[in-house]
């Protein structure tokens, strides 16, 4: 048995978030993914799910994500046990946790469960060759995937974002396909529980500059980092 | 010093006198309280002098005590032209005046009001023109003296930053009318914005005096204020201002350092009006203020505003400013009514009986300075004669105060930024507004409504017509308010020209009454051309107290009405503010590949191309080209790894990608063969090469396309347009940032690639120069290509991003037995240089064709289209202008030619150098250069104009400079 700890996975798993050295000078605690790692929680964790709650900002970057486009994708997908959106720019969680995203009459975005285990990523990504007007998209490398939470995500969304994202104007499981903090972006809403909450999927070269821009509109607010820990616990 | 004239409560609403708070202005200390502004904090000490003007340096102070006049601009020590009356004091604040010499009490500056009569308007348009050159002497000086603040160059940046905000209604403007405008809105349910630039709600509440006691206001003010501060839906913001108005109800509103953007479906405007000056002999004395403003330190902030005073009054509302100064214990000399028959309300009959002495049909005809000569010692009153006319002499009465009270007009320059017309009623001598744009309304005075009864319904109004567009209220609309038949508020010529001039019309500027009039008489008749030629409303305050004294002196010198006058075009920002506000927080995206801190830790040196940050070499500064050149030569001898994730990455797949890529880059494609990788070269519809990168084919359906860095956004966008009218059954996506990618070059690339690569088979013949495969590389799925941009045995691997770290890591360690070392952008730019590889938008420019650039070979010859191809065509058939050569410089002493310098035929300009460096393999200077077509020979001569007009010999030798029989990179 290797005595390696998530921590030093941080450091040495073949998926690294460009984040971590952030996560690990913040005494970020991290557990283990198939071939990655995530931020259990920061320090002890003590009152994290408080600040998850009030206003706290996760990095899932490592966790699975999949996307498809192309005109057999709607038929395609609802083969594979899918349950879509109706409509565009809407998103919904499956059985299972996952979260499918239609971004376009042809195109969804689907991002993990917060295990990190979402069978319908993994069923559908395993599957057998796509058919054809069926385009795969490498969406857990091309995006990566941060969680804004808490009663006053949408108030520190207004300072980098020009769309109305307070809760009784943007409904959970609208998307909106904007700029965030001058980087464009897909914005989820996705509650965890009764916990306001956002997923925001943008260039995961980008993902530094998002992280400081959000967490920079967040100190007004007293908003801090917290794990995927927190997020669960919501 | 300490404040010593506070009046007692209720005056003095804003401040709280058991927070004492300590500042100093003009090194001097001062006492204020807790919501004191500077200006109401010296005031309280007497101290009325606040500043000089801008052109003769005359004494100024308090006029408005609105924040709506550059008189009151102070000089903080980040913060230039400042207002007094809108800046809350704070302990230990610094304060200065502005624009003086020596002192603000003794200002030499001021000598040159002495000389104004042979400075007309339009002086320096007269005076400087000749002899050539004599404006760059007087420039300096002139600047020196006319001046406003001075910029702190050592300011230290401070925190702004933006919030977007949405709303229902936005009512801008929080008097009486906005009040009541927002409780009608929100009554529906609708999302209101109050918002209003003073530091308390209520507008004139907060300091008129609406009856005989002089409670209504208060009142009022309390009642409407409770009723709001109640309601969940209406979000008040104060002291913030709105400074535009934009298409679709798009409102900036600067609150603090924080400019909001705010987006509401209605706009409410209840802006109001500002009261305009008396036009008169030395009418800009420190004591000379508005009657709103005397009321404004009275009612506000306890202050007296003096201890004699007389009022100047063209309505009634200067008998109420009378009655709210006797309250305050100020001796009023008299009330000099402009008014031949005034029309008297209960305000004005109550003062009357007061007995204070009226001086109907008279006017203020010259201020006179005190002994000091800063301040008002008396005013000469004379009896009017006629329009503008007094008689010849008249009576002087000693006052430290004059108050004035002679119209208004409305606050038109937010509608007017909208489109709003803005009319003048000769008879009522006021304006009014027309013409709103759509989902936009005004209420109250700005809508010419007067009495308050008049305005509160006009507001509520507006608020029933907005909540009915909305939808959230289907109430009857009331009849629109029909004006009031009542003697208005405006007198129709409050201007009275003095012989000695100094009747200020625009205070910011200095302009008399002569200057408009010159002005005109000089033919600049358009009242736009009396602004840009006088100046007058280009200052600091916007001609908010010139537009309408402008309008009628310029009316009546031209034989028009005021009517046909009008006033000058208003445009945004209504007040001035900060250019930080403008900026906001600093959003610079930053991209940073994967490997991004191997590169810090093994000592690069990071350059900014676009977004993305890349390793420009590895070193430190003072051995930036040892590190440069020994980086080359470890690739040329031995084995390099640069980071090349910033390259574009697009997929192109479906059944028609080969006829899509065919049609799209110059070369052929619907041949190229599975596993295979093609050059790419992308022309626009002119012929111009505009990209390029490989196109590696994965399957029949499937193709990789690298792009440049820089150019990636562009090819993708070109790609949709493209293919939006082909209508071809492919799928475009732009995935450059989904995958990291390293180059390993050199001729031990394959050794220690092997070492991390089990399924692919790397060997020469299996894996061939311009083959693509698809495997694992240290355990991480790998799309690996043979390119050769740098020359040598090469493998581009392209990775999943977040594996980009391990891969480098992986790397690294496999290549440490052979000493592989990292190489950054710099090295690689050598190193594809002396391959005789041009980089698009280095080597190219705006107007580069593929056979100038020597790139004829990338062009299919059969295919019957390509983007470009019918333009190439045309542009094959004229004789070459240019044509790019390889040169070196044999002259090792020369300085290296830099990109851009001058390629010379003895003076003539021939063309210029693209790109140029010291090749460490070859050891001598190497580049590329356009040419005319005869200097294009190998081994001919030419001549480059470089650095400090050095003339360097460089020769034309055949590309590529290094391998030109190709077998490095095919190993």
């Amino acid at each position: 048995m290797s005595s390696t700890t998530p921590n030093q996975i941080a450091t040495n798993a073949l998926r690294r978030s460009q984040l971590y050295r952030r996560h690990m000078a913040m005494s970020a605690a991290f557990e283990a993914l198939t071939d990655s790692t995530v931020v259990s929680c920061y320090g002890t964790g003590e009152g994290e799910l408080k600040q998850a709650q009030h206003l706290g900002l996760a990095d899932l970057s490592t966790l699975p994500r999949a996307g498809f486009k192309g005109l057999g994708t709607p038929d395609w997908a609802a083969g594979q046990g899918l349950q879509l959106p109706v409509q565009p720019n809407r998103a919904n969680l499956q059985d299972d946790g996952t979260l499918v995203a239609r971004l376009s009459q042809t195109e969804l975005l689907l991002a993990s469960n917060l295990d990190g285990l979402s069978e319908s990523i993994a069923n559908i990504s395993l599957g057998s060759q796509l058919p054809e007007r069926v385009y795969s998209l490498p969406r857990s490398d091309s995006h990566s995937w941060l969680v804004l939470c808490g009663s006053q995500a949408a108030a520190t969304l207004s300072k980098v974002c020009g769309v109305d994202l307070r809760p009784h104007k943007f409904a959970n499981g609208e998307v909106a396909q904007t700029s965030i903090a001058k980087i464009n972006g897909v914005l989820v809403r996705n509650d965890l529980g009764e916990t306001l909450s956002y997923s925001i999927f943008s260039d995961s070269s980008s993902i530094e500059f998002l992280w400081d821009s959000l967490l920079d509109a967040m100190a007004e607010f007293e908003g801090t980092a917290v794990g995927i820990q927190a997020l669960r616990d919501c | 010093m300490s404040h010593t004239s506070r009046l007692s409560p209720p005056f003095g609403s804003l401040i709280d006198r058991q927070q004492p708070i300590h500042f100093r202005f003009e090194k001097r200390n001062y006492e204020g309280f807790a919501g004191d502004n500077i200006a109401s904090a010296l005031a309280a000490n007497q101290q009325w002098l606040l500043s000089r003007s801008f052109k003769y340096h005359r004494p100024r102070g308090v006029l408005t005590m609105a924040g709506q006049d550059a008189n009151s601009m102070i000089q903080l020590p980040s913060d230039p032209n400042a207002l007094a009356d809108r800046v809350a004091i704070s302990d230990g604040l610094e304060v200065m005046g502005q624009n003086y010499s020596g002192s603000l009490n003794r200002d030499s500056g001021a000598l040159l009001g002495l000389f104004s009569r042979f400075l007309p308007v339009g002086f320096y348009y007269k005076a400087f023109f000749k002899p050539r050159g004599i404006w760059e002497k007087w420039a300096p000086l002139i600047r020196k003296k006319a001046g406003l603040g001075v910029i702190n160059q050592d300011y230290q940046s401070e925190y702004y930053d933006k919030q977007y905000q949405f709303y229902d209604v936005a009512v801008i403007g929080a008097g009486p009318a906005g009040l009541s405008a927002a409780l009608q809105a929100a009554k529906t349910g609708a999302e209101v914005l109050l918002v209003d630039e003073n530091a308390s709600l209520g507008g004139s509440l907060n300091y008129s005096r609406l009856d005989a006691e002089g409670i209504a206001a208060r009142e009022l003010r309390q009642q409407l204020v409770a009723e709001v501060e109640a309601s969940a839906n209406i979000t008040a913001m104060t002291s913030a201002t709105c400074n535009g108005w934009f298409a679709d109800n798009w409102l900036p509103i600067i609150c603090g350092k924080r400019l909001y953007k705010v987006r509401a479906k209605q706009t409410i405007l209840c802006v109001g009006s500002l009261e305009q000056q008396a036009v008169f002999h030395n009418n800009d004395l420190p004591g000379v203020i508005m009657s709103s403003a005397a009321q404004r330190l009275m009612h506000l902030y306890g202050v007296r505003p003096g201890k004699t005073a007389v009022v100047v009054t063209g309505n009634n509302e200067g008998y109420a400013t009378a009655l709210d100064l006797l309250d305050a214990g100020v001796q009023v000399k008299a009330i000099v009514d402009l008014r031949q028959q005034p029309e008297y309300n209960e305000i004005a009959q109550y003062a009357l009986s007061k007995g204070l002495e009226v001086k109907t049909g008279y006017a203020v005809y010259a201020a006179n300075k005190d002994r000091s000569g800063l301040h008002l010692g008396s005013v000469e009153v004379r009896e009017i004669i006629s329009q503008g006319v007094c008689a010849a002499s008249g009576e002087t009465i000693a006052c430290d105060t004059l108050c004035m009270s002679v119209g208004y007009t409305p606050t038109y320059q937010l509608i007017c930024q909208g489109g709003g017309q803005l009319s003048y009623d000769d008879d009522s001598s006021m304006f009014t507004l027309t013409n709103c744009p759509d989902n936009c309304q005004i209420a109250g005075s700005v809508n010419s409504h007067w009495q308050l009864g008049d305005v509160i319904a006009d507001a509520q109004r507006a608020a029933i017509i907005a909540t009915n567009e909305l939808g959230l209220s289907t109430q009857a609309l009331p009849d629109a308010i029909t004006l009031s038949q009542h003697q208005g508020p405006n007198f129709g010529w409050p201007i009275f020209a003095h012989p000695k001039g100094k009747e200020f019309v625009d205070f910011d500027e200095d302009l008399q009454i002569a200057d408009i009039i010159n002005a005109t008489r000089d033919g600049y008749e358009h009242v736009q051309l009396v602004k840009r030629y006088s100046t007058c409303g280009m200052g600091p305050s916007q001609g908010r107290h010139s537009a309408l004294a402008t309008a009628r002196l310029v009316a009546a010198a031209t034989n028009k009405t005021v009517a046909q006058t009008g006033v000058t075009t208003a445009r945004p920002p209504f007040s001035a503010e900060h250019l930080a506000h403008s900026a906001g927080r600093s959003f610079y995206p930053a991209q940073r590949s994967n490997m991004h801190y191997r590169h810090l830790e093994a000592g690069a040196q990071m350059l900014q191309a676009g977004a993305w940050y890349r390793p420009a070499y590895y070193g430190t500064t003072n051995q930036r080209e040892s590190s440069i050149n020994n980086e080359v030569k470890n690739v040329r001898n031995n084995v390099g790894l640069v980071d090349v994730s910033t390259l574009g990455g697009l997929e192109v797949r479906g059944p028609d990608a080969a006829e899509f890529l065919n049609r799209f880059y110059t070369f052929a494609f619907l041949k190229q063969p599975v596993g295979k990788a093609r050059y790419a070269l992308l022309t626009n519809e002119a012929g111009v090469v505009i990209d390029d990168g490989v196109a590696c084919r994965f399957s029949e359906q499937h193709y990789y396309v690298t792009a440049t860095t820089g150019g990636v956004g562009n090819v993708y966008q070109s790609m949709l347009k493209w293919n939006a009218q082909w209508r071809l059954d492919v799928d475009i996506a732009n995935v450059t940032s989904a995958y990291s990618a390293v180059n390993i070059a050199g001729p031990n690339a394959r050794k220690v690639l092997a070492k991390l690569c089990s399924d692919i088979d790397l060997g020469s013949e299996a894996f061939p120069y311009m083959g693509v495969r698809e495997g694992t590389v240290a355990g991480i799925a790998a799309r690996v290509i043979r390119v050769g941009f740098v020359g040598e045995l090469g493998y581009e691997v392209h990775i999943p991003q977040h594996c980009g770290e391990a891969l480098w890591d992986a790397l690294i360690d496999a290549g440490a037995e052979f000493s592989i070392k990292p190489f950054g952008i710099e090295a690689q730019r050598i190193l594809r240089l002396e391959k005789g590889h041009i980089i698009i938008g280095q080597d190219t420019d705006a107007m580069s064709n593929p056979t100038e650039v020597n790139m004829a070979w990338a062009i299919a010859k059969k295919k019957p289209f390509f983007v470009g191809g019918r333009s190439i065509q045309e542009l094959n058939k004229a004789p070459l202008k240019r044509c790019q050569v390889g040169f070196v410089v044999n002259d090792l002493n020369a300085p290296i030619p830099l990109e851009s310098h001058l390629v010379l035929d003895g003076d003539r300009m021939t063309g210029r150098v693209t790109s140029c460096n010291y090749s460490p393999t070859l050891n001598k200077p190497l580049g590329l250069a356009f040419v005319e077509p005869d200097q294009a020979e190998a081994g001919s001569h030419f001549k480059i104009k470089s650095s400090g007009g050095v003339m360097v010999d460089a020769m034309v030798v055949e590309l590529p400079f290094y391998d030109p029989e190709t077998q490095r990179q095919e190993l």
